[in-house]
């Protein structure tokens, strides 16, 4: 009833006049097209506003962009990095501050710089490097420079061509006045050693970004002579490390291979033999007689492992026998529990004695499968061999066969022992010698583990200072830096747990989301 | 505003939308989270990282219905009668994606409480991945809604956020062609190779310029840098304005 009067009602039409004068018409008209006109002027107005508002909210945008990345980009920008892996240190600073407002270092990436750095190479040199121009007043330049493109770059730098740099692509080169000094992105990290060796994978357990840079600038604003030669070929491990080391203390570092002809070089300052499993040939330890003869400085450093347990070093010993030294075929047991790392007798804590416990931070160090240093009294007068690091009173020596196993009556008396030694001869221009009884302060494989910074490494270095005492050589102190661990528990990331997160993150969670997607579905189609 | 927010949040609980993008997302982000338990080695601010390339497929899902959606029912036109401004109801809708997109990132947040629990390590990457993938969701949201604001049609609204979002992530490829493009250009005309390559460079650098995962390429190791964050910020926010004024645009051809 309702509707039908609702829709009985008719809704009021407003009265036409239908006797409207053509004069009226026309009035109205012209109403109606100034009313359209203003209303064509207002929209254009509106459209008019509205590109130029946004036309210019576009320009802001790009303006205030571009000036707050000039003006504020670097200011405002932050290493929040685990161990300041991206800012270089105070050593760093101080060294770029010490040098001349005149002075400018180049250093050229020899490819593009790689727009995203993270899980590469270059992910803690390229930021390292942007911290090093920006702290060093105009000192330092940071370019990239793709080879292939512009292959005059490698005139510019290396105008003798004596580097080779055409095969040097993804590497740095910093150059100084003319000089240049070359920089391997995988050198500027530490491996672990163990994983290299047992399962061929790089794992990266330390950062060396900033103390090979430093270094390397160092050494190329220092003028620094000092000449080291390292004996290859005698079936050692490796030298890749205290190469690094060498380098960094502005130590020009060459190979010497065993030869025929082997001849100590004249203008060697520090013969260094380092790890060698197999003994000295006679026309070495001639050459080498005559280099000490000279004054020269020797360093040695042999262990007692499974590669040399059968070797005697008769001609090594021949050699240092002339400075008082003997390495005994011996290995050196650590019977005392507080001198022993980890209850392993092969593995302990040797102590510096007094005239070289300033050497490193703490005078008590690593040693590891260490043979027996002596002095012998009788072979040269005028020598003086003192004791470097010894073990505790309660060490022993064992002989050991081929296999590992202690030889029957192969123990000897508990005492002191020395695990390295220092000689001077008494020449007019005397000779030097450091010798090592263990490979834990030279050796590749302890240094990667322990990193640049361990107090190992601190020794060697000073006893590099000490045999280069006649050419003084530094090198600055930077600090290897961790790099963040992102291993689980090994008890919590098992297969079961795995399978755990399986289920959970990828099965249950998704189908119950789903299942409520579903069933909203369906309640909306039912409505 | 929050009048908006609200009924636009709890719309996608009253659709299948929101539970099918949370489904999507935790099913991915859980892939990616078990692939590096089973190594051992859990990264948060590389799954983070791989997550960023979802915004493809999420974004344009969440945001195609926002104002398309009104349009095809026609019930837009409450938003141009009601006492409130349109600025406010841009804002109240793309704030409630943004929320949406959070409550997905709690997938992460669970992820990264197991880590802790099994010994591993949150480290400062993964925040500045964290905070990165934030400030990105809101300017790809943004993007998504004006896609969903010139179009009535949700399909098409899709595919414009895919297509814009698909080219921002390629923007670092798309520079490299153009500077290559150029510098065999330049090279053609007969300039020395040398200047041909510098300026290719130049225009990659350019057009590289633009490139947000770039900017905020080096927070993932520790570097955070504010102008970065700004540029994801201003770009959201011209996005904001460029959809504010579309919908101006349709209130006064109304009238």
């Amino acid at each position: 009833m309702m509707n039908n009067d609702l829709n009985n009602k008719k809704t009021p039409v407003m009265p036409v006049r239908t006797d409207m004068s053509g004069k009226a018409k026309h009035k109205n008209n012209t109403r109606e097209n100034n009313t359209n006109a203003q209303s064509d002027d207002r929209a254009g107005k509106l459209k008019l506003y509205s590109i130029g508002s946004v036309v210019l909210l576009i320009a802001i945008v790009l303006l205030s962009n571009i000036l707050f990345d000039g003006i504020f980009g670097k200011a405002l920008t932050f290493d929040f990095s685990d161990y300041n892996q991206n800012t270089i240190s105070q050593e760093s600073v101080d060294f770029l501050n010490s040098l001349s407002p005149d002075t400018h270092i180049r250093i050229v990436g020899l490819f593009e710089r790689p727009d995203n750095v993270a899980e590469t190479a270059y992910q803690c040199i390229i930021p390292l490097l942007d911290d090093y121009v920006k702290k060093s007043d105009g000192k330092i330049t940071v370019e990239y420079v793709n080879m292939t493109e512009q292959p005059s770059i490698i005139s510019q730098l290396d105008p003798s061509n004596s580097y080779d740099l055409s095969s040097k692509a993804n590497s740095y080169v910093i150059q100084y006045n003319g000089r240049i000094k070359i920089v391997d992105p995988y050198d500027c990290y530490s491996y672990d050693e163990e994983s290299l060796a047992y399962y061929g994978q790089y794992v990266v357990i330390g950062n060396n970004t900033e103390f090979t840079f430093t270094n390397a600038m160092y050494n190329l604003t220092s003028d620094s002579a000092f000449k080291a030669y390292i004996i290859t070929g005698l079936k050692e491990a490796g030298n890749v490390y205290i190469t690094k080391i060498l380098d960094a203390m502005s130590i020009d570092v060459t190979e010497l291979p065993v030869s025929e002809n082997f001849t100590v070089p004249d203008d060697c300052d520090l013969l260094i033999l380092n790890g060698p499993n197999s003994d000295i040939s006679e026309k070495m330890y001639v050459a080498m007689t005559d280099y000490l003869n000279r004054g020269g400085k020797l360093f040695v450093a042999v262990d007692y492992s499974l590669d040399n347990v059968s070797v005697r070093y008769e001609r090594l010993n021949q050699l240092l026998n002339q400075i008082n030294i003997n390495i005994d075929p011996v290995l050196i047991s650590e019977n005392s529990p507080g001198y022993q790392l980890g209850g392993y007798s092969v593995d302990s804590t040797v102590t510096a004695t007094d005239d070289f416990k300033d050497y490193a931070g703490i005078p008590y160090l690593h040693s590891t499968y260490a043979r027996s240093v002596r002095e012998i009294s009788s072979a040269n007068t005028g020598a003086k061999a003192s004791p470097v690091l010894v073990t505790s009173e309660k060490a022993s020596l064992l002989e050991v066969d081929s296999q590992g196993n202690v030889t029957a009556d192969g123990s000897s008396s508990e005492s002191q022992y020395n695990v390295a030694m220092y000689a001077v001869s008494s020449d007019v221009k005397p000779a030097r010698a450091f010798v090592f009884g263990t490979l834990n302060f030279s050796s590749d494989a302890y240094i990667s583990s322990y990193g640049l910074n361990d107090s190992n490494v601190d020794f060697f270095r000073s006893c590099i200072r000490e045999l280069a005492s006649d050419k003084p050589v530094n090198a600055l102190t930077i600090t290897t830096k961790d790099v963040e661990n992102y291993s689980l528990s090994p008890e919590k990331a098992t297969g079961s747990y795995a399978t755990a997160m399986l289920v959970v993150f990828m099965v249950v969670i998704p189908v119950i989301l789903v299942a409520m997607a579903v069933i909203v579905y369906t309640k909306r189609k039912n409505l | 505003m929050y009048a908006i927010f609200k009924r636009e949040f709890l719309s996608y609980f009253r659709a299948p939308v929101g539970y099918v993008a949370i489904a999507i997302f935790t099913f991915i982000s859980g892939f990616i989270f078990y692939s590096q338990f089973l190594t051992g080695i859990v990264n948060i601010s590389s799954e983070v990282i791989s997550l960023r390339s979802l915004f493809v497929v999420i974004v344009p899902i969440i945001t195609m219905g926002l104002l398309a959606d009104d349009k095809k029912r026609g019930t837009d036109i409450l938003y141009y009668t009601t006492p409130i401004s349109l600025f406010n109801v841009v804002c109240g809708k793309v704030f409630a994606s943004f929320a949406l997109f959070m409550i997905m990132f709690v997938n992460v947040i669970i992820h990264m409480i197991v880590v802790l629990c099994c010994g591993g390590v949150i480290g400062v990457g993964a925040v500045g991945s964290i905070i990165v993938f934030i400030f990105m969701a809101f300017m790809f949201i943004t993007i998504g809604m004006f896609a969903s604001a010139i179009t009535d049609s949700q399909i098409v609204s899709a595919i414009v956020s895919f297509v814009i979002i698909f080219v921002t992530q390629l923007i670092s490829m798309i520079s490299d062609y153009i500077g290559t493009a150029m510098c065999s250009l330049i090279t053609m005309i007969g300039i020395d190779s040398e200047k041909a390559s510098s300026f290719g460079n130049s225009v990659k650098n350019a057009v590289a310029w633009f490139d947000p995962f770039a900017k905020t390429q080096n927070f993932r190791i520790g570097i955070f840098s504010v102008s970065a964050l700004f540029f994801l910020v201003s770009i959201g926010v011209l996005f904001l304005y460029l959809t504010y004024r579309v919908l101006e645009k349709k209130r006064w051809s109304q009238a």
